[in-house]
């Protein structure tokens, strides 16, 4: 009954006016950035995060949280519309969506995806809830060797679920690691790579970082690929929104099923929204009666996907408010929102700031709500946004940046140093390096290194701590049965497989 | 792509992958020496330009085969920062370019990929070396990045070598206008909006930023930037109420 009650007190904080503008706000905003290509996630919340210094710390997280969902919608419009993918999670959207959207049936396609987001969101808001004060007394029993045991899983997560290769992502984590420890030690307080440089003292901004790895690069690899991007507009007006009865029927278990895999997908550290709506689309493809219908319009192709993504979005905050652990780049510059308002994510979070927590959990499911009544009849004015050619959008998303940047220190080196970042994304790009494991392994660095070090001196230097500690021998042997299942050949083949999809 | 390119091409390939290499093992030497041409006009602080290159000649040529010889003989002398980066960072990365002037590389993208973040791991455990390690069972500060430094140059090597043992890509095209114009772009903010105000530095950007596409129309991107601007001068300043200065500050004073 707990839950009901928490739920009650969230619902009053989620529904004050202020905490209801900053929803409307940050769906809305997600929306526009789901919508349009070129401009992610990651770094729309890292432009935004100096605009909520103003803000009360509540407001601000429940507008940073609907940036991060709201995408998901967005990105579906697009993918059925304009088969142009505003987000990585949308990308198997397209396959299906636009096929649909051709035959002349995109007030359907919209329609499910949007339901079946809703849906997803709903599931995900409870599981928040129930799921959330259980995992915070399991955090309790954590001590030091345990965190770091589990920040390794979750980095191993990272690996398995990046596409590409192994060796490339861990490498990718490695560097993050080393990055995360420019500046000063925590413990010591000597100054470590730093060369002298006093802006490099605290260390390399997180924001600064993500700006340059996913902002600029991405601006600059566009500028590469030529602005002009094919954009057949569906142009004929979208009629009969509602699904028939036999979509439906169709799209329910798909639905259902998406929201399951994009949950517990959602959960996992490392894993997140995109591999969600991957994975999903491979499972309805596989248990398809007939899988050569995908490809061609199957309504299921975009249900299931739509689900995921939304359902993972949401529950990625699980072990972020449980256990302080980010489990991907969007929650990771959550974990700096929180800090600018001095919370430390954790445990400690739900006990200390049951407003925050759960005020952030009701104002997902009202958000959800919003983004469904808001979306269907403005989606006119997000295609009529996609005619904004990419030739005027690069400069402004650059200065864009640029100020937000500049803002969060009122540092113009902070600003040079996210240009820097840029050219390093595009380099990682060129050479096929993820950059999401590196942004993963730099906000996990300080954390991992603090508990390794509090591990050892406990254990007065013995390593086997990890291995006698039974809740973090089970977390490693999870994390290195993992990362020897993805070396062997026949899983390699099945992971590439659920990548490849977008390309066919 | 490989079959349709022929052996002399391959071998000049590799010619310029080695100097490339060669080039990367000295760069951050280089580097020092262009930052300390500045102190000549009294900019920022540190070496002179001569102290600099005399310094890091004899510890490339001399001083690092001194220590090695050094260490065998039993003496424990300190060797100097700039010894150490000739060390630790300038040799290996010479060894790996002499060793790629005689490999077949097989994917220039892995292989090229992997030695540019050995690099980067060794620079790193240069910058760390100078940290104190291990006291007794508790972590000195440069015991974790050592620790991390010395994984991702094991890592970064494996990278390169499935480069050299197995089929992939080639060299991605790089395009300069793009990254150029954007990081034009973003470095004139920066040294600009100090001293010039959000006003000029941010249209001024957006222009320099539009260079960077072959498609702009120069009225239309000045509309643009002009609404863009007004509109940033409204909302950072006013709406959020991020202090930041508005114009030129001659223009103020």
């Amino acid at each position: 009954m707990d839950i009901f009650a928490n739920l009650a007190h969230g619902f009053a904080v989620a529904l004050s006016p202020i905490n209801l503008l900053m929803c409307l706000i940050g769906a809305l905003v997600g929306t526009l950035v789901g919508v349009l290509p070129g401009i992610g996630t990651i770094a729309t919340v890292a432009m935004l995060l100096p605009i909520t210094f103003g803000l009360p710390p509540v407001g601000a997280l429940i507008m940073l949280a609907g940036i991060y969902y709201g995408a998901q919608y967005g990105g579906s419009t697009t993918s059925i519309l304009v088969n142009i993918p505003g987000e990585a999670t949308s990308v198997v959207t397209a396959i299906d969506g636009h096929q649909m959207a051709k035959q002349g049936r995109a007030g359907p396609a919209l329609a499910i995806a949007a339901i079946g987001s809703f849906f997803a969101g709903c599931v995900a808001t409870v599981l928040i809830a129930v799921l959330g004060a259980p995992l915070t007394k399991l955090a309790l029993a954590f001590g030091p060797a345990e965190y770091f045991s589990l920040m390794v899983l979750g980095l191993i997560f990272a690996v398995v679920l990046a596409k590409g290769s192994v060796l490339k992502a861990i490498a990718m984590i490695v560097l993050g690691l080393l990055m995360s420890m420019v500046g000063s030690d925590i413990e010591t307080g000597a100054s470590r790579m730093a060369f002298n440089i006093p802006e490099l003292a605290d260390g390399l901004g997180f924001a600064t970082v993500a700006m340059g790895v996913f902002g600029f690069a991405e601006i600059i690899r566009n500028l590469d690929a030529g602005a002009e991007m094919n954009r057949d507009l569906v142009q004929q007006k979208i009629t009969g929104l509602m699904p028939t009865r036999k979509d439906l029927r169709d799209s329910a278990p798909a639905i259902l099923r998406g929201t399951v895999l994009g949950s517990i997908l959602g959960i996992l550290p490392g894993g997140g929204a995109v591999i969600a709506s991957f994975a999903a689309y491979t499972l309805e493809k596989k248990i398809a009666k007939n899988p050569s219908r995908f490809g061609r319009g199957a309504i299921e192709g975009v249900a299931a996907p739509e689900s995921a993504n939304n359902a993972a979005a949401q529950t990625s905050f699980i072990p972020l408010l449980t256990l302080g652990i980010p489990p991907n780049a969007v929650m990771a510059l959550m974990v700096g929102a929180m800090t600018i308002h001095g919370i430390v994510p954790g445990p400690q979070v739900m006990q200390k700031q049951p407003d925050l927590v759960w005020g952030m959990i009701a104002s997902m499911w009202i958000g959800n709500l919003m983004l469904i009544i808001i979306n269907l009849p403005l989606v006119g004015i997000w295609v009529r946004l996609l005619r904004v050619p990419y030739r005027l959008m690069f400069p402004s998303i650059v200065i864009f940046c640029a100020i937000g940047i500049y803002s969060v220190n009122n540092a113009p080196v902070d600003v040079i140093l996210a240009g820097v970042f840029g050219l390093v994304g595009y380099w990682l790009i060129k050479h096929d390096f993820e950059p999401a494991p590196l942004l993963l392994g730099m906000v996990l660095g300080p954390l991992m290194e603090e508990n390794l070090r509090r591990a050892l001196l406990i254990s007065r230097g013995d390593w086997s701590v990890f291995l006698t500690r039974p809740l973090s021998a089970v977390l490693l042997a999870i994390a290195a049965s993992l990362l020897i299942l993805t070396v062997l050949p026949a899983l390699r083949a099945k992971r590439d497989e659920v990548f490849t999809e977008s390309e066919n | 792509m490989a079959d349709t390119m022929g052996h002399s091409a391959t071998a000049t390939r590799n010619t310029s992958v080695a100097l490339g290499f060669c080039l990367l093992a000295i760069a951050p030497q280089i580097f020092e020496f262009i930052w300390s041409i500045g102190t000549i006009f009294g900019w920022g602080a540190g070496r002179g330009p001569a102290t600099v290159l005399i310094s890091h000649a004899t510890a490339l040529v001399a001083g690092a085969p001194a220590v090695l010889i050094g260490s065998v003989g039993g003496e424990t002398k300190k060797a100097s920062s700039d010894v150490l980066l000739a060390l630790i960072y300038s040799y290996p990365i010479l060894a790996v370019a002499i060793v790629s002037l005689f490999m077949a590389i097989r994917s220039a993208q892995d292989y090229v990929g992997g030695v540019i973040l050995m690099a980067l791991a060794l620079f790193a455990l240069w910058a760390s070396s100078d940290l104190q390690g291990m006291r007794g069972f508790s972590f000195g500060a440069g015991t974790a990045p050592r620790m991390f430094g010395g994984l991702l140059v094991a890592l970064s090597a494996g990278i390169a070598l499935t480069g050299l043992l197995t089929d992939g890509p080639a060299m991605a095209h790089y395009s300069w206008r793009g990254p150029l114009f954007v990081m034009a772009s973003i470095v004139f903010f920066a040294l600009a909006i100090r001293p010039l105000g959000l006003v000029v530095s941010a249209f001024v950007s957006f222009m320099i930023a539009a260079m960077g596409s072959h498609e702009t129309r120069w009225l239309e991107a000045a509309i643009v930037g002009a609404c863009l601007t007004l509109g940033c001068a409204l909302l950072f300043p006013y709406v959020l109420g991020l202090p930041m200065p508005m114009f030129p500050r001659f223009l103020i004073q």
